[in-house]
């Protein structure tokens, strides 16, 4: 029978900005990126599309040989000894992908490491920290660097020993110590203190397998996994100081590099002879199919990613990747009905051809096309196999038949017992074999037959009305606590506990009618399937059902197991579901899309391992679903890779602050799943201005004119499109107020605002007394003038010089009184007013000294040069000062008193008089002067001239034009 | 046109530079320390190729091949001159195989030279397996490659049997498409040489 070799689905990376770029590294870093060197540059990938890291300006294009993360920063080692670096967190600017095309231009560049003591001459080809803070670098042909403490130092094999200077790679084990891999073995070098070398050298004398060491690795206990030249893999245990692993045999060629997936396998990259699996649990090597494009190939680079895929680099510069939990073992023979993994780790397969018993030859397989499964038909007969069995009391293989009843096989393959129902079968279909070390149960077509194994020939079987209530059995079960179960047509699933058969009732009494599988997890929870009601878990005390409202695939479930991780497969016709019983409505569908092999699964063909992986029976062949020891991410990873505005991108690391009208964010951001990028779906809030999440399937959005406030923008990643419990990225930002909408701006604003406002009402008010002020004065010298004029004085010398007159000369006396009565008019009418012509107030003067005149005759001489002046003067003005200049002074013919009215530069009418005092001066209340004064004050104009000399009193009243 | 099909081509060239009495000298070290007693050297090794392409066989041998060993320093080199080649199927396919594939007048030799990994005592009689790791120049391009080998020592004697593949891409020699099917992109090279303590 042809031997067959189970192989993960390998995928070629390939992408149209690729065309012509040769990839020379790959590395993860600690935020999820995967990193690939080049031979121009650096490209960061996301699972979609390639990223070029331009190398540092104006350098000489030379292949990437290492890529390291350390102390922030991206580090990479170029094939002449350039070294360069790039901070991991460097948010890039977003560049479309048919933008970065056609420019063709990195979207950002390494700079240039330049340590003091020069860079090396040679290809750096590994980079590594040690657990003291230590920087080593390896290069081929100068031997080892290590930079500490700023300071770089050179290990050689001339100065300090080291077993070559040509280094092919790192590691650093649980001591702390850096191991270097050369051509003369191993140097596990340390450098505690800056300076100070430490340098033991590790041979083929002192028991290393190999001169050549071209790969080291270590796990996770800081043991180191060597990889030779010729001798292949070996695991050095650092605590016990032994090699406590080996491959042997090994005949793959030089080892180029490792991947490790912790207890569980290695993978081994080759120089000729591609990837090797080796199983850690048997040490068993897998070389890939002879036809497979990774079977006769150098690998230049292998990484392992926090998903679990692996990823590998061939010397042609191609990529691949698998998602190596699966493997596909194609089969000689047809659909795959029934599976078993005995406990000497061989496959039992059943099919409608017949039995096959599968052996994996391993490393016993030397030549170099050989490949691992041999499969041998085990029954001479052709028959229908549905079920298998493998009996812990002697490890006799039972197989059930379509038809045929049950064969019983020893474990070297040989026929003991055929059962059917001439022995006592109640029917010849078997569709289930369970039982212990004392009893067989057989589900048929007919109803459960019971087989003591103490006496086989004692075949007893379960009444389909006391105990079962049904004939029809689909599947049945035994659980880790002895329990029998019975997945029934009709009657559901029944369970045979402490002698007693029980139907199981779901919480709301309603009986499931018909139930296909069951399995048992390693918390001893049940799970079983109906045939369209989706699936059960039992923990003991409560049901638990889940259907395609908790991300089912669908609720026509054909089969379910359980791996060592708690996890549970739940097999449907064209792939399965692996459901994370810890994370509620956590279930990954596994077909093609995300690396899986295309199967078409068969009722019931699934078996668990003893390492606790799961087989399934397939129309292809035989699905292996490895179980790893490490757990690996089930979630695509988000992040935020950029921000930008309306213009320009904004570094977002570092600035969390936006005036009012830096208001417009265009998000960019990512789910990092490498499985099955297409399959992300993001969902996104922006808190402060969301009011529900969207979810959306490409990797930005926009907000346009946010308000000024606080946000975080928050989103998350899912592949299955259920965004319960997964993780999260957020950036927070504040967009500022306006200026003037700030409460500083306000209070100010309101300051400034009442400063002004108070000022114009102290203004206005100034100004109002001020008017009321002149109001009251001009009523005043009103009331002054019109109280002097009917002063009892006045009246009293105007009568007695009108009754004098009136004697005389009647004609005369008539014109006095009109002239009198003018005067009177006139006060009475100029009063209101502010100015009055200087004509009028001439006129009002005039009639005033015509009054004055007839009493003092020539005591009295009034020189009047006003005549045909023009201009505006206060009413009485002119009147008041001619009176004051009469009531102060002295009059009489001999000593008359000249008042001279006249205009000085046409600005001012001036009065002056003569100055002759009284002996006994007139009371006076000082008012009618002052009176004049203040009113021209008040009413802003020029002020009022009084000069007083001994000759003469001079006022200068301004003239108003 | 027809002829052009025969054509041969195969290993093997380069110029490693030769010391003052004509021996090959590994790479940076004084002459005077090749006299020491730990040195061999051998100019009559034999190289020979063969190229396994499904319309054709070709195989050629030189006879000149040189070399030289450090026993103390457990460094080599071996030398050939292109032109030296014989065999061929034709007369033409040597033409081609010097002219248009090797191009021996640009690049007259191949070499190999490099350090023998396994620590051995040449003193001692015997066989030895060991690995030469080294630099193959062929077409004036160089290759690094580990090259298992057989030592036997016999008294002033030491005898170097090897076989190792060369792919033609590896050193840039280039073969038409139409002549793909008569010279195979990889070729089997045999080396046999006994080297006489000097």
């Amino acid at each position: 029978m042809a031997v067959q070799t189970q192989t993960p689905v390998f995928q070629h990376r390939d992408s149209r900005e690729l065309a012509n770029v040769s990839m020379t590294q790959v590395f993860q870093d600690s935020r999820g990126w995967l990193w690939f060197g080049a031979k121009n540059g650096l490209y960061r990938f996301d699972g979609m599309g390639f990223l070029l890291i331009g190398l540092p300006e104006g350098l000489e294009v030379s292949p990437v040989r290492a890529i390291y993360e350390w102390d922030g920063l991206l580090w990479v080692g170029f094939a002449n000894g350039t070294i360069g670096f790039i901070p991991v967190n460097d948010p890039f600017p977003h560049t479309s992908f048919d933008e970065f095309l056609q420019k063709k231009d990195p979207v950002a560049r390494l700079t240039l490491w330049n340590p003091e003591e020069g860079l090396p001459n040679a290809p750096v080809t590994a980079f590594m920290a040690d657990k003291s803070g230590g920087f080593w670098i390896a290069t081929y042909g100068e031997g080892l660097y290590c930079l500490k403490d700023k300071r770089l130092y050179q290990f050689d094999s001339a100065d300090d020993g080291l077993s070559g200077n040509e280094i092919y790679a790192l590691a650093c084990d649980a001591n702390g110590q850096v191991w270097a891999a050369t051509d003369a073995g191993i140097s596990i070098c340390s450098m505690p203190e800056p300076g100070k070398k430490r340098l033991r050298r590790f041979s083929v004398a002192d028991g290393l397998p190999d001169e050549i060491i071209t790969a080291l690795l270590a796990d996770a206990q800081g043991n180191i996994w060597v990889g030779t030249q010729e001798q292949g893999v070996h695991h050095y245990n650092v605590a016990k100081r032994r090699f406590d692993f080996q491959t042997e045999l090994w005949s793959w060629g030089a080892v180029s590099s490792l991947a490790l997936y912790e207890k569980s396998e290695l993978w081994v990259g080759t120089l000729g002879n591609g990837l090797v699996r080796v199983e850690l649990s048997t040490g068993i090597q897998h070389p890939l199919p002879a036809s497979h494009p990774l079977r006769f190939v150098n690998t230049e680079a292998l990484c392992k990613d926090r998903e679990g895929l692996l990823w590998a680099l061939l010397d042609n510069g191609a990529i691949y990747s698998a998602n190596v939990r699966f493997g596909l073992l194609e089969t000689p023979f047809g659909n795959t009905q029934a599976l078993l993994r005995d406990s000497r780790n061989r496959l039992w397969a059943g099919s409608a051809e017949g039995l096959f018993l599968g052996v994996s030859q391993g490393a016993a397989a030397k030549s170099a096309g050989a490949d691992n499964w041999v499969f041998k038909q085990i029954l001479t007969k052709p028959e229908n196999i549905i079920s298998l069995w493998e009996s812990p009391l002697d490890g006799t293989i039972w197989a059930g038949t379509f038809g045929k009843g049950v064969y019983v096989i020893s474990p070297g393959g040989k026929v003991l017992k055929h059962l059917s129902e001439r022995d006592g079968l109640f029917n010849g279909n078997v569709l289930s074999i369970a039982g212990n070390k004392k009893q067989v149960w057989l589900a048929t077509l007919g109803g459960v037959s019971v087989i003591d194994l103490e006496a086989p020939q004692r075949i007893r079987n379960l009444t389909r009305q006391s105990e079962l209530g049904t004939g029809y059995v689909y599947k049945v079960f035994l659980d880790s606590q002895g329990r029998i179960w019975f997945c029934t047509d009709g009657n559901g699933l029944i369970v045979f506990e402490n002698g007693h058969y029980r139907q199981i009732k779901m919480a709301n009494d309603i009986p499931l009618k018909r139930i296909y599988c069951i399995t048992e997890d390693n918390r001893g929870h049940i799970w079983f399937s109906s045939d369209n009601d989706g699936l059960f878990s039992y923990n003991g005390q409560h049901y638990r059902q889940y259907t395609l409202e908790n991300h089912l695939h669908s609720e026509a479930i054909i089969g379910l197991a359980a791996d060592k991780n708690g996890f549970i497969v739940v097999a449907y016709e064209d792939g399965f579901d692996l459901l994370n019983p810890e994370r509620i409505d956590h279930i990954i569908f596994c077909d093609e899309s995300i690396g899986a092999p295309h199967a078409e699964i068969n009722l019931n063909a699934l078996c668990r391992d003893a390492q606790g992986n799961v087989w399934l029976g397939a129309r292809q062949g035989i699905v292996r679903l490895e179980a790893f020891h490490e757990v690996f991410l089930d979630d695509p990873q988000p992040g935020i890779t950029s921000v930008s505005g309306s213009s320009q991108n904004i570094d977002f690391l570092s600035v969390h602050s936006f005036a009012h009208d830096q208001n417009y964010f265009i998000f960019n951001f990512t789910g990092l799943w490498y499985t099955d990028p297409e399959s992300v779906r993001y969902r996104y809030h922006l808190d402060g201005f969301d009011l529900a999440w969207k979810v959306s399937k490409d990797p930005l959005t926009s907000y346009p004119k946010l308000p000024p406030g606080n946000y975080t923008f928050r989103v998350q990643t899912s592949e299955h499109g259920n965004f319960e419990n997964v993780p999260e990225a957020s950036w927070s930002f504040v967009i500022r107020k306006p200026f003037w909408s700030e409460w500083w701006f306000v209070l100010l604003s309101a300051m400034t605002g009442g400063a002004f406002f108070y000022g114009f009402i102290r203004n206005r008010e100034q100004r109002l007394n001020r008017v009321a002020q002149l109001k009251r004065d001009r009523v005043e010298s009103q009331f002054v003038a019109l109280k002097s004029q009917i002063n009892p004085h006045f009246l009293f010398n105007s009568f007695n010089t009108l009754i004098t007159t009136i004697e005389e000369n009647p004609k005369v006396a008539v014109e006095y009184v009109e002239h009198l009565s003018d005067f009177y008019r006139s006060i009475i009418a100029y009063r209101e007013r502010d100015f009055i012509s200087l004509q009028e107030e001439l006129d009002l003067v005039l009639n005033y000294q015509f009054l004055l005149k007839k009493r003092f005759e020539d005591g009295l001489v009034l020189i009047n040069q006003l005549d045909g002046k023009t201009g505006l003067i206060m009413p009485l003005a002119l009147q008041m000062l001619v009176e004051n200049a009469v009531k102060h002074n002295v009059i009489s013919a001999s000593k008359p008193l000249r008042i001279e009215l006249f205009t000085e530069l046409n600005d001012y009418v001036v009065v002056r008089n003569n100055i002759q005092p009284k002996l006994k001066p007139e009371p006076s209340t000082h008012f009618g002067l002052q009176s004049i004064i203040n009113r021209y004050a008040l009413l802003g104009e020029r002020p009022v001239l009084v000069e007083d000399n001994a000759a003469f009193f001079t006022v200068k009243i301004p003239l108003k034009k | 046109m027809k002829l052009l099909l025969l054509i041969g081509f195969a290993p093997f060239f380069g110029n490693p530079d030769l010391g003052p009495n004509g021996y090959l000298v590994p790479m940076e070290r004084p002459v005077a320390e090749y006299r020491e007693a730990g040195l061999f050297s051998c100019n009559n090794g034999r190289v020979a190729f063969k190229s396994e392409a499904p319309l054709e066989v070709i195989e050629a041998e030189s006879k000149h091949l040189r070399g030289i060993l450090d026993a103390e320093k457990q460094t080599f080199a071996w030398t050939v001159e292109i032109q030296t080649f014989e065999g061929f199927n034709n007369a033409l396919q040597r033409e081609h195989f010097n002219e248009n594939y090797l191009e021996s007048r640009r690049f007259p030799k191949a070499s190999f030279t490099g350090k023998i990994i396994e620590t051995m005592d040449f003193s001692k009689e015997g066989t030895y397996s060991v690995r030469a790791k080294g630099k193959l120049n062929i077409h004036g391009k160089e290759q690094e490659r580990i090259i298992k080998s057989q030592v036997v020592v016999v008294g002033n004697r030491v005898q170097i049997r090897t076989d190792f593949r060369i792919l033609l891409a590896d050193h840039d020699i280039r073969i038409p498409k139409i002549v793909y099917q008569k010279i195979a992109e990889e070729v089997q090279v045999v080396v046999q040489a006994d080297l006489l303590r000097n």
